[in-house]
């Protein structure tokens, strides 16, 4: 059996699919739970062809709520599990995701968007930005890195086991069809021999006593009283709010001097990042503003673009899930808002360049 | 209008592999060199995974060519990739068309399995199938794991070095590439049937031979257009 799965640091030209599949195997995952949909698919199949090789382990359930409460069972189990999913099977594991953020269970799930709602296309979407964000019953304890490339998709699957695991949060990978099938090249690396460490799991169940005495592991997803609930939740939201500047990650440039500010997330802000650009290079003063993590929100940061500017320009490939997320954030300001909104489909930076001409034509004439 | 080669010197080509190696980049480039020599080719989408998507989106620039290509349609399928595998009759019968036949063979060893759908692919004795290798997938990029992966696939007729990184692509990498799937081949027995290398290195490589003496063929990259 090979020691390890990646030897120092390599470039390779890969599908999304499989670059997260290394990534669990780089982030020392120990097994997958899963059920298949389209676009994820070949998470699970590069997983089961290299899990084995590694000495780990797949299971296939009879559905996403199923492979979401086994990744919770692995986890208390003390086992780094993870899971992966998209569109309807993403709407199946918010429940088993809601118990993990009631129970503080560590767990990492991989979105790959597909068109919605319901069973829609099996291709490309950015609509489960509400759903991964806030879905299940309860207050959107969680973590959601949108990631725009191949390398950020190895680098934040590993990022969000050691995020999970010391926040005890879940944590959210929300990629996207087209990130899924796409072809690049990236660099894999073994994280540890970057200096990375791992934070180490341990087993919440069937604990060794200490001492002779043991411990008893009280999780709870069942409350007897209101004010019992209410008690937890404000605990778990303050504990929340206190961690979020550490996990809130954003990027942005030319914001300084912009009117308009083109706001966009996931694949669709590199599209952004040509156009705004080009337009820089056409004289045009315009800005780019990505959110990294959509929960927690980087909400004072873009405040403050939000002050500067005169526009903001909310381009995604949904009806305005991420703007309602820039609406909450920037509450108060009296920034315009356009949108460039196109659900289910993909985005080009040539449209955002028409978009944004269109905008300054209009602000032009008044 | 048909039959300008014998059918004996008529070339039958499948090119199958790892997924995402580039089988279908491949394919159309075979295809549309042959085009470009004057023969009448017919290019075949055997990708019964996902089935809508490979050459879909670029069937009509490639129609434009002359080529006959055999895919599906947008407006002749519904529920894209949810309705489960299917075949096109055409698809089925395509080794009784006259002239060369280049298929395109999607999804790796389950894929390759595909060929027994086809009529007459058996004992087609023009049937030449090739495995596509990019030594840029970590799954491929070692002689050991070349060979145990080649022998996994049935009949095989020859090696194709495609190693590549994308847009990242040196002239060095593809030679590695050369390489290791020349030592593989040798391995295994079979001929590396020829390099490919994106057509922006002509210049750079200016050499009808790689590094280890197989034929170097330019190529054009479609599948940029394609999104899936």
């Amino acid at each position: 059996m090979a020691e390890k799965p990646i030897q120092g640091e390599k470039r390779v030209f890969m599908t999304g699919n499989e670059v997260v599949a290394w990534a669990a195997l780089a982030a020392k995952a120990e097994i997958m739970y899963g059920y298949p949909i389209t676009p994820q698919n070949e998470i699970m199949h590069y997983w089961t062809r290299l899990a084995p090789k590694f000495g780990k382990r797949f299971l296939q359930t009879e559905d996403e709520l199923s492979a979401g409460f086994t990744t919770l069972g692995g986890v208390l189990a003390g086992r780094k599990a993870f899971t992966a999913t998209a569109g309807p099977g993403n709407t199946l594991m918010q429940e088993p995701m809601s118990m993990a953020e009631m129970m503080r269970i560590p767990s990492v799930v991989i979105i790959q968007q597909r068109g919605g709602p319901s069973t829609a296309t099996v291709i490309y979407s950015q609509q489960e930005v509400t759903m991964t964000t806030y879905g299940g019953n309860g207050e959107g304890l969680r973590v959601v890195y949108s990631t725009a490339n191949h390398q950020e998709l190895f680098d934040y699957t590993i990022k969000a086991f050691n995020t999970a695991w010391k926040y005890r949060f879940p944590t959210f990978v929300l990629g996207d069809g087209y990130q899924a099938k796409m072809r690049e090249s990236l660099t894999i690396y073994d994280p540890e021999e970057k200096g990375l460490e791992f934070v180490p799991t341990e087993t919440f169940l069937g604990k060794a006593p200490v001492n002779g005495v043991k411990q008893p592991v009280h999780l709870r997803n069942t409350y007897n009283t209101e004010e019992e609930l209410y008690e937890v939740i404000t605990r778990y939201m303050e504990e929340y709010l206190k961690v979020a500047p550490e996990i809130i990650e954003h990027r942005e440039f030319s914001c300084e001097d912009a009117d308009i500010v083109v706001v966009s997330h996931g694949v669709v802000s590199r599209a952004a990042k040509v156009a705004v650009q080009e337009l820089r290079e056409e004289g045009l003063k315009i800005g780019y503003f990505r959110p990294v993590t959509l929960r927690p929100f980087p909400a004072e940061e873009l405040k403050k673009v939000a002050a500067r500017a005169k526009t903001l320009l909310l381009v995604e490939s949904a009806f305005g899930q991420m703007a309602k997320l820039v609406k909450d954030a920037i509450f108060g300001s009296t920034v315009a808002l356009e949108n460039l909104f196109k659900p289910g489909v993909g985005i080009t930076s040539e449209e955002i360049v028409v978009r944004v001409k269109e905008i300054e034509k209009g602000a032009l004439a008044k | 209008m048909f039959g300008v080669v014998p059918v004996s010197e008529r070339i039958v080509e499948a090119y199958i592999g790892e997924y995402a190696s580039g089988k279908s980049e491949i394919a159309v480039n075979r295809a549309v060199d042959l085009k470009k020599e004057g023969r009448h080719v017919t290019l075949v989408d055997l990708d019964l995974v996902e089935p809508f998507y490979t050459l879909r989106p670029i069937k009509r620039q490639l129609t434009e060519t002359g080529i006959y290509v055999v895919a599906w349609e947008t407006s002749e399928t519904m529920g894209l990739g949810e309705a489960g595998s299917l075949i096109k009759p055409e698809m089925r019968w395509v080794l009784r068309r006259p002239g060369d036949i280049i298929l395109d063979i999607g999804y790796g060893v389950e894929g390759a399995k595909v060929l027994n759908l086809i009529e007459g692919a058996a004992d087609n004795k023009n049937l030449q199938v090739f495995v596509v290798l990019n030594i840029g997938r970590p799954m491929t990029d070692n002689v050991k794991d070349i060979v145990e992966y080649v022998k996994e696939l049935g009949i095989v007729h020859g090696l194709i070095n495609n190693s590549h990184l994308g847009d990242d692509t040196s002239v060095d990498f593809v030679q590695q590439g050369a390489k290791v799937i020349t030592e593989a081949a040798l391995v295994l027995g079979l001929p590396v049937i020829a390099t490919y290398i994106d057509r922006k290195f002509e210049f750079e490589i200016n050499s009808k031979m790689d590094i280890k003496g197989n034929p170097i063929r330019l190529l054009d990259r479609y599948m940029t257009n394609t999104f899936w």
